[in-house]
């Protein structure tokens, strides 16, 4: 026998159950409990929260079921609109950050002393033409440079958006 | 529609790796009815533990309508109400745990038992003025715990469960518990039963 324990602690405990203890209890289970430390301790608490159960029970007014649900309702859509929201705050932030790379860039041009002129519309075509995404081409593009960066990344940052609402909606 | 299976099982298996509360098979959403009738099954004797172990009847009332709120937006498990209420119980036992900790920074064990006194509408039944006193010199894991086993017949497993314990160790935390509030109720002026059920 386990000393936290007595090999008749189930028997007992289904008799407090089902309500036969102790008047539809024999004799001997009766005896053994007297005798059994494990199986008093049992049958007291078990009687005593059984009872405090019952009456407890007794007690709540309840709120009614539907106005949990709603609520629950309302949770889930808050949940999923703030799920929606993270990734767009985050592409935000990035692009308020390639504004300022890209400003911080004009700026140390213009404190270079480049000439304006060369970022005329015909400069901002030249820039989005294929060829100024070589390595070779950036050498040799000067200021050029500065505006491709940000453009292929804000072209990176709206095709993530695009398949972010694509992967949505399935 | 075999696409959009696999999509959503990427997503439960996601969220359950996010989620250490998160049963390991999940229903699909209740509907009103259904968990109208799930609510009016279980509520009370939620609403007892929570009141019991809590001692506090408002406390009991927001800790309950707050873990049906988080029972119905979480995935709950699928195979059947029992594991539903034992699901929703280790909600409201997460939940006093986290009101134990709001109101002190401290271990919930450390803090003194007067703090867990009934009070309110849960005192004024016959029972309370046993029961009561007995409770009040124990810790409020104790509490939880025989409330779980001799008031809810939960197994020594599905205790463990819900209180986030170890299987092993229930028994001998249970028995300590149990000789405890044994002695207690022995000792509680206007004790009036005996093992045998009759006055003493």
């Amino acid at each position: 026998m386990s000393p936290f324990g007595c090999a008749r602690e189930r028997e007992v405990a289904e008799l407090v159950e089902s309500g036969q203890w102790p008047l539809a209890a024999a004799r001997d289970v009766q005896d053994h409990v007297a005798g059994c430390r494990v199986c008093g301790d049992l049958v007291l608490v078990k009687q005593a929260l059984g009872r405090a159960r019952a009456e407890t029970m007794a007690q709540p007014v309840l709120p009614s079921a539907s106005a949990l649900w709603w609520r629950a309702q309302l949770r889930k859509r808050n949940e999923a609109l703030d799920k929606i929201g993270r990734p767009i705050l985050g592409a935000e932030i990035f692009a308020v950050a390639l504004l300022l790379v890209a400003l911080c860039g004009l700026g140390w041009e213009l404190r270079r002393g480049i000439d304006l002129r060369g970022w005329s519309l015909g400069g901002w075509f030249g820039a989005l033409r294929l060829e100024s995404l070589w390595p070779a081409t950036w050498m040799s593009f000067e200021g050029s440079l500065w505006l491709v960066v940000p453009m292929v990344a804000a072209l990176a940052v709206v095709s993530g958006v695009v398949v972010y609402f694509v992967s949505e909606k399935q | 529609m075999a696409r959009k299976k696999r999509l959503m099982t990427w997503g439960s298996a996601i969220a359950q790796v996010f989620a250490s509360d998160a049963p390991a098979v999940v229903c699909p959403p209740m509907d009103s009815e259904a968990f109208a009738g799930f609510y009016e099954r279980s509520a009370r004797s939620l609403w007892a533990y929570l009141a019991r172990v809590g001692g506090d009847a408002a406390l009991a009332d927001d800790l309950m309508q707050e873990s049906y709120v988080r029972f119905l937006t979480a995935a709950y498990p699928a195979d059947g109400e029992v594991a539903m209420r034992r699901y929703l119980f280790r909600i409201g036992t997460n939940l006093l745990r986290d009101h134990w900790r709001r109101q002190r920074s401290t271990s919930i064990d450390d803090v003194p038992e007067e703090r867990f006194a009934t009070s309110g509408d849960a005192a004024r039944t016959e029972a309370e003025a046993v029961l009561g006193p007995a409770l009040k010199q124990l810790r409020p894991r104790d509490r939880q715990l025989l409330w779980l086993a001799y008031a809810e017949g939960y197994n020594h497993r599905e205790i463990a469960e819900v209180m986030g314990l170890a299987s092993a160790s229930i028994r001998l935390l249970l028995f300590r518990a149990r000789r405890k509030a044994a002695d207690a109720l022995r000792a509680a002026p206007g004790a009036g039963a005996g093992p045998r059920g009759e006055a003493r």
